[in-house]
């Protein structure tokens, strides 16, 4: 079965350009088109306050431009599908967002979209743009307390568009902001796992194939292996074997208060995950902590792909502040606020 | 030849570009072994781009300035991420319309320093840096005063390092995953680089 006749496209070359349309359209109110590629906020935040930027390939829809809004992101950068975007476009969004206070760069651990913002970074730099990049690399698939270089970026960047954007909104620097950021980037875990693969609608093709009735824990953002697969076992088990795994790598305390999101990647179904958030949470306090904050939501997916990923992060007052009680307006992310 | 003058490197570079287009298949056919095959193509087009910047130069730092955005922004891939870098490091230590030897040498250290920060990859990981690494050493310990001796210094060592690839394991990047494959080929990065010291020496 070829890709094609599974999906509503129409020339693949033009998907991207369609999808953002689409979606600016959708959202006219909060998010347009500021240049090829480029969604901004319709009501943009001042000036004076830090701009916080991210960017990335598409095909992963919502993310990451469904975050784009008050309180969360003032910038997505965009890429064809699962392609980082060139560093031309990426350091045109920076030029647009030069201010004193300085922009914050969330750049997620993939070699070709790090690349960009190297580049960018450096011809920013070199024009007197005030930027800073924080690196997420949120992933565990390469080994409980591997090195941070080789964890790739997962959906846990987007709590943490919730966070330092209602920090920056409030008026936080640069360096405060990069403090925040990367103190909730050590304290964040996610783990997926999927039972088929997703495929690449541009050509057709199926990135990893996964057996009938196998799954594989650690799988990445595009399906590519994560190296553990076993045989499909229960929604509990699999939940409870994950929980594990994150625990292993964050190692909180009892009585910490924590954040569990369920992400689908596309063709889980909501059913499922929360029957997944269900075990997972029961583990989580049973275990003695304070499930604080939750989620179930696609908000980073890929094509076709069935599974999900689980990410746990350990709060802290000022993350839970920031996710909990500041307002954000973005497409895909509500928060009321107090 | 006691100064290298700009137009002497407008010289370099063009003789640089001619040379990598003779040999972009092989380049291509390299990384094929190891990588996407598309290695000599990303060469030429990141070398394509500086041409025009380069033409209109008048001295060193604002020409090597205006060379690196032209590769980064036109451009994309590890190819032209590491050549902008390099001119764009050259570009912070060189001024002037005119450099004497230690000119040079600060130029070419200044360049490898700036793709240092670029990538963690060393001497011995089958990359274009086993070409790059030696010659600017090379550059380093040379006491002549020639210019042209010095860049040819640099050739000879990046030619050796281009050569001695062929027997590494790829230790970096996606050929990484290749592991002993990657044995018995030169990598297509160093070779490409080797060749660009050669026709820079040979310009002058």
């Amino acid at each position: 079965m070829s890709a094609n006749k599974i999906k509503f496209i129409n020339n693949p070359e033009n998907i991207t350009q369609e999808l953002l349309e689409g979606y600016v359209m959708a959202y006219k109110d909060k998010v347009a088109l500021g240049g090829e590629n480029i969604v901004v906020r319709v009501h943009p935040k001042s000036e004076d306050k830090v701009a916080i930027v991210t960017l990335g390939g598409s095909g992963h829809e919502p993310a990451l431009s469904g975050f784009v809004g008050e309180g969360m992101l003032d910038c997505s950068v965009v890429g064809d599908i699962f392609a980082a975007p060139g560093a031309q476009r990426l350091f045109q969004a920076l030029q647009m967002f030069k201010r004193e206070a300085g922009i914050l760069l969330v750049v997620l651990n993939h070699s070709g979209d790090v690349m960009s913002a190297n580049m960018a970074c450096q011809l920013a730099e070199r024009v007197g743009i005030k930027v800073k990049r924080l690196l997420t690399h949120d992933d565990i698939s390469a080994g409980i307390g591997a090195p941070k270089d080789d964890r790739r970026g997962l959906a846990g960047c987007v709590p943490l568009f919730k966070i330092i954007g209602a920090a920056a909104e409030e008026g936080k620097s640069l360096d405060e902001l990069l403090e925040i950021g990367e103190r909730f980037c050590d304290n964040v875990a996610t783990l997926a796992v999927a039972m088929r693969s997703c495929t690449h609608p541009q050509n057709n093709g199926i990135i990893t194939d996964l057996p009938e009735g196998i799954m594989e824990i650690g799988m990445g953002q595009h399906g590519e292996g994560g190296g553990g697969r076993q045989p499909l076992v229960s929604a509990d088990e699999t939940a409870s074997q994950m929980v594990d795994l994150l625990l292993q790598q964050l190692k909180p305390a009892a009585g910490d208060k924590l954040m569990l999101i369920i992400n689908g990647v596309g063709a889980t179904t909501h059913m499922e995950l929360n029957i997944i958030y269900r075990k997972s949470c029961l583990v989580l306090e049973e275990k003695g902590f304070d499930v604080a904050e939750g989620r179930i939501q696609e908000i980073l997916t890929v094509q076709e792909q069935a599974g999900f990923q689980m990410i746990i992060a350990r709060l802290d007052a000022d993350h839970i502040d920031y996710l909990k009680n500041k307002r954000a307006d973005a497409p895909y992310w509500v928060t009321i606020g107090k | 030849m006691e100064l290298l003058t700009i137009d002497a490197f407008k010289a370099m570079m063009s003789n640089a570009l001619a040379h990598v287009k003779l040999r972009e298949d092989e380049f291509s056919k390299l990384d094929a072994v190891i990588g996407d095959g598309d290695h000599g193509t990303a060469i030429v087009t990141a070398l394509s781009c500086v041409m025009n910047p380069l033409e209109n130069g008048t001295e060193f730092k604002s020409v090597l300035n205006d060379m690196g955005f032209a590769v980064m922004l036109q451009t994309s891939g590890s190819t032209s991420t590491l050549l902008g870098a390099f001119f764009l490091g050259m570009s912070d230590h060189a001024s002037g319309s005119s450099l004497d030897v230690n000119g040079v040498k600060a130029m070419f250290a200044g360049g490898l320093e700036n793709v240092q920060k670029q990538t963690k990859a060393q001497k011995g990981d089958k990359t274009m840096m086993d070409a790059l690494i030696p010659a600017v050493e090379a550059m380093q310990n040379s006491d002549t005063a020639d210019v042209k001796e010095l860049l040819l210094s640099a050739a000879d060592a990046a030619l050796k390092g281009a050569e001695d690839t062929v027997r590494m394991k790829a230790n970096f990047g996606r050929a990484r995953n290749y592991g002993e494959q990657s044995i018995g080929y030169a990598d297509s990065g160093a070779t490409s680089w080797s060749c660009m010291f050669a026709a820079f020496a040979e310009a002058l």
